[in-house]
């Protein structure tokens, strides 16, 4: 080969190499200035922007937390609050990933059980310490979320977790409201043989292995029962436990439970009670609007959690609430508290419950209860009669006790795993996590 | 020509082709395998921040774990029966697809339609099937209506049944693929084949397993290559349908290791788990490879 | 391709004298053929169109009626409001947007970087060519799964969480390997004298793959480039953990978003999933002959 051809074949090449090259690192650039853009929270005029991602908005009338918000920018001219909305099991996954990713949204939605884990990850506030420093007076905090002492979020707003029953279908049974276990059973029978629909159904699936707390262990809580010992430590074997394992086998054992239960999420749930597939759940309160929406028409109350028989006590009544936190490393620290003293305040938090059919988390509102919806009127009756329940709250890896528990239930009731041997495997795992 | 073609200019020419794909296969696959690695011999990787080297103990958490077995039992079922659905139902409906005996034009709808669940989002079919195989959903209501069904059937949460089902889901959503590949292959013979083997008497029969079957011999082996790889990655499908459940039932590899990482946050405990799911498809690529190699 | 041969083939039946079904008359024979073949075609597409069919009448029916018991095939009331619902939603065309910018990106992209490498894999040969033909192999191999835990961190690292820029390199590098395989297939068919000749009139090397090989191969283009928009336009896992913000999601996100915390809204998710999957129906119908074509010379030798 002559020198002339091999130059040209380098010149060539290089040229290749050039052009080529350069399209690669265009590619990367682009992509590095256009997020740059992104990530930034935009101060050009001394305005702030501050997320603020909960699973709240689709589960209130429309506009309603909007217009809070929008009051809240009024007020605050200097901020502006970025709304990032979602439902709640994949808030829960971005709040995972943005605290894995050093991404957290500045102010955010906070389910009890999940404080425990972010708190120690130290990818949430402590908010103790920030009350101190902006000389918030906490009193007017009806409770506070704690971890070691320290208060990492704040309830929003409560929701309790009555029994809801379909009037239509109990009148087509002819069944009366029960009120104990046993009544419980034999109702769901008379409703599982005298109608289309199932008697009682409970979400199980492991997606989000919550339905232990929704639909399982407020039987345990309404009897008195606990799952824990007196110091906190888990109990998972006791003997209050295992009879409302017991209980749920028998109903699952009986045919009365809604089929599909053992993947069902807990909409999949509360759409078999909306469609009046299913005469009786345990639910939210906050399901109330939309039962209402979805289906205008049917009739349904809401009444206390049946309870073991010959149990007189007090009633645990299950709540869960909407807390707020805010991230350990938001750049605007002092903007963010603002806008939870805002969602604290007496007016705003009332107005937030009143949508929400829930009730507040600022002590010195009183729900009104005026327009309410007549169902929740009953609830606040329930709510008050009992003394409100959330073992999971601010446990370990709560979810993942859930989880632990929510198999071994599976293994209970699809394969009839001795109920001894389940839930001394759950205590067994139980005591490893905590 | 030739010997300008191995010259070391022309090399560096080649190379400088390839530097974008090297490049990004460098940052975005080279090195995230690395990291991962990196990230399955220490403990609480990214949710501590001062993670200490713990060696394979993770790797060793791993295979004594009664649910990566599950998973990996569930795996295997679940890919094998998909693989070998779509083998068949490819082959049959390329098969009806290059028939000579309709005109083009009802083939192309036919063919159209033939293609349509592969044109659909994983999302979507998810979620489809979802609402048809609800217990009182349509699937139960046309099965218990002929009789083939006595009662309504819990496709989706009863554990006997919900691999077949999610199976079943897999196998409508990605036998297309199979089909137009060897459709392709079909339209590939040459007529002349045919027409030689029938004047020497051979039925269609015969025909398809002496011509049809070995010329597409390359393109079934291939496929079935890569489809039992992309079949063992599929993810969204049962997430988006079981999550894994009801118990461990349609737990797979991927619904395992994911759920490792981001329902219980560990992340070094499911690189682990990772790392062995690449193995395994390291496996099948060395096969592929192995292939690819004798075709060329 | 197909048309070429089909008289022939048709020829080939007329005349030809099988031995399975002696004592029929060709014409009988041919009958009984057709028959089968029919019902087979209409077996397989009700097998693959009736769940479609399903979708399509359940985006018409409202949220009641989905959960009806016994199910009716048509609404009594049907109602294209779902659809209309998400076509006036901000948010949800948004997400269209969105799958649109980064679908039609990757393909570009893709396909740049692809037919450059094909190229270098075709024409060329240097050393260590085996070994990167075997890394772009196996690259398939990769689950997903696999590369999601340390993703985050480096697109975080790299500034590119949560952008479009984060997703499309992503998806690139899910797409390229089979881009790459696929083109180098396809240049392979081509002859080394249509390039050749061009660089012993004194094109470069560039030029040869830009104005010879490149015009040529469109039809193979646009088989890669559907696959492609398959992909990017279909993905889930990554979609959902490297965005954050509605502005930034793409349809299949926006059709899990909308099965809230408490409810489905089944008609709309089926509106959506009709609306999401058109434009991958309407690209396959306009371009299935090239599709089908590329995919021949992407995996048929002979």
């Amino acid at each position: 080969m002559n020198s002339a051809v091999r130059s040209r074949t380098t010149l060539r090449s290089r040229s290749v190499q050039t052009a080529v090259a350069a399209v690669a690192v265009g590619a990367l650039a682009a992509g590095c200035s256009s997020a740059g853009g992104e990530v930034d929270g935009g101060d050009d005029d001394g305005q702030v922007t501050i997320e603020f991602m909960q699973w709240w908005e689709p589960e209130l009338p429309d506009g309603a937390l909007a217009g809070l918000i929008e009051q809240f920018e009024e007020e605050n001219p200097d901020i502006n609050v970025e709304l990032l909305s979602g439902p709640f099991a994949s808030i829960k996954d971005q709040v995972i990933a943005g605290s894995a990713s050093g991404t957290m949204p500045d102010v955010l939605g906070l389910a009890g059980s999940w404080v425990h884990d972010f708190a120690t990850q130290g990818s949430i506030a402590n908010l103790t310490d920030v009350m101190t420093e902006y000389g918030y007076d906490d009193s007017q905090l009806g409770a506070q979320v704690r971890v070691d002492g320290s208060a990492y979020s704040i309830p929003v707003v409560n929701f309790a977790y009555p029994m809801f029953i379909n009037n239509e279908l109990m009148e087509e049974a002819g069944a009366e409201v029960p009120t104990t276990r046993s009544e419980f059973v034999q109702v769901a029978q008379q409703v599982t043989d005298a109608t289309d629909a199932s008697g009682f159904v409970a979400a199980l699936g492991l997606e989000q292995p919550n339905g232990i707390q929704i639909d399982i262990m407020p039987w345990n809580w309404a009897s008195g029962g606990t799952m824990l010992t007196d110091d906190g430590g888990p109990a998972a074997d006791n003997e209050d436990v295992h009879e409302t394992v017991a209980f749920i086998k028998e109903l699952w054992d009986a045919g009365v439970m809604a089929p599909g239960g053992l993947t069902m999420a807990e909409q999949d749930k509360v759409e078999e009670f909306t469609n009046g597939r299913v005469a009786m759940m345990v639910s939210s309160l906050a399901h109330i609007n939309l039962i209402r929406e979805n289906s205008p028409e049917l009739d349904f109350s809401v009444v206390p959690m049946p309870v073991v028989d010959g149990y007189t006590g007090e009633s645990g009544v299950r709540y869960a609430e909407w807390g707020i936190g805010m991230s350990a490393n938001t750049e605007h620290p002092e903007e963010s508290w603002k806008l939870i003293e805002f969602i604290m305040s007496e007016d705003a938090n009332g107005e937030l419950s009143g949508f929400a059919n829930g009730f507040p988390g600022n002590a010195n509102v009183t729900p009104d209860l005026t327009d309410a919806d007549p169902v929740f009127q009953d609830a606040f009756e329930i709510w008050q009669a009992g003394y409100p329940a959330s073992e999971f709250t601010g446990l370990p890896l709560a979810d993942e006790l859930m989880r632990i528990f929510d198999q071994e239930l599976q293994h209970v009731l699809a394969e009839d795993k001795p109920i001894d041997e389940a839930m001394s495997a759950v205590q067994q795992e139980w005591s490893g996590t905590f | 020509m030739t010997s300008l073609r191995h010259s070391r200019g022309n090399a560096a020419t080649a190379y400088a082709y390839l530097s974008p794909t090297l490049v990004l296969l460098a940052v975005l696959m080279a090195l995230p395998i690395g990291m991962v690695i990196w990230y399955s011999l220490q403990n609480n990787v990214i949710t501590n921040a001062n993670p200490q080297l713990v060696g394979l103990q993770h790797y060793i958490d791993i295979l004594a774990d009664s649910q990566f077995h599950a998973a990996l039992r569930n795996t295997t079922v679940f890919v094998l029966a998909s693989v070998g659905a779509h083998l068949v139902l490819g082959l049959a409906f390329a098969t009806l697809l290059n028939t000579p005996l309709l005109p083009n034009r009802i083939k192309t709808v036919f063919r159209t339609i033939f293609v349509l669940p592969w044109l659909l989002t994983v999302a979507i079919v998810a979620i489809l099937w979802r609402l048809i195989l609800n217990p009182s959903g349509v699937f139960n209501y046309v099965l218990t209506t002929v009789g083939v069904l006595d009662a309504p059937k819990e496709w989706l949460g009863d554990p006997a049944l919900a691999l077949f089902a999610v199976t079943l889901m897999n196998i409508w959503y990605g036998y297309p693929f199979f089909m137009v590949s060897l459709l392709a292959g079909l339209q590939g013979i040459s007529a002349d084949l045919y027409e030689a083997a029938s004047v020497d008497g051979a039925g269609p029969i015969r025909r398809f397993a002496s011509i049809t079957v070995p010329q597409l011999r390359p393109i079934i082996i291939s496929m079935t290559l890569l489809d039992l790889i992309w079949t063992s990655h599929q993810f969204a499908l049962i997430w988006m349908s079981t999550g894994g459940g009801p118990l461990d039932r349609t737990e797979l590899l991927s619904t395992y290791t994911y759920k490792l990482a981001f329902s219980q946050y560990m992340f070094s405990t499911a690189s682990a788990s990772a790392v062995f799911f690449l193995l395994i498809s390291a496996l099948l690529a060395y096969a592929y490879v192995r292939h690819q190699k004798a075709r060329d | 391709m197909a048309t070429p041969t089909l008289p022939r083939q048709r020829d080939r039946v007329a005349t030809a004298a099988p031995a399975v079904v002696r004592g029929l008359t060709t014409r009988q024979r041919r009958r009984i053929a057709l028959v089968l073949t029919v019902t087979g075609l209409v077996l397989g597409a009700t097998f693959a169109g009736a769940p479609i069919l399903w979708m399509l009448l359940s985006a018409l029916k409202s949220n009641s009626e989905i959960f009806a018991y016994p199910p009716s095939l048509l609404s009594d009331n049907p109602s294209i409001q779902p659809f209309i619902g998400i076509l006036q939603d901000p948010r949800q065309l948004r997400f269209f947007l969105n799958s649109y910018v980064v679908a039609l990106s990757v393909v570009a992209l893709t396909l740049l970087v692809a037919v450059h490498a094909a190229y270098a894999f075709s024409r060329y040969e240097f050393p260590g060519k085996h070994l990167m033909n075997v890394v772009v192999i196996s690259v398939q191999a990769v689950p997903p799964v696999t590369l999601l835990i340390p993703y985050f961190g480096l697109m975080v690292a790299l500034g590119l969480y949560n952008s479009y820029a984060g997703l499309i390199l992503t998806y690139i590098v899910f797409t390229l390997s089979y881009a790459i395989i696929m083109m180098t297939g396809y240049f392979n068919t081509l002859p080394r004298e249509l390039d050749e000749a061009a660089r012993v009139d004194g094109t470069s090397s560039f030029g040869a793959l830009w104005r010879i090989l490149i015009p040529i191969s469109l039809p193979g283009m646009v088989s890669v480039g559907m696959y492609t928009f398959m992909i990017a336009w279909n993905e889930y896992l990554f979609a959902l953990t490297l965005t954050r913000t509605d502005d930034m999601r793409t349809v299949p996100i926006g059709i899990q978003l909308l099965m809230g915390q408490h409810s489905y809204d089944w008609n709309q998710m089926m509106a959506m999933s009709v609306l999401g999957s058109l434009p991958v129906i309407v690209l396959f119908v306009f371009f299935q002959r090239f599709f089908i074509g590329g995919m021949t010379s992407g995996s048929v030798k002979h």
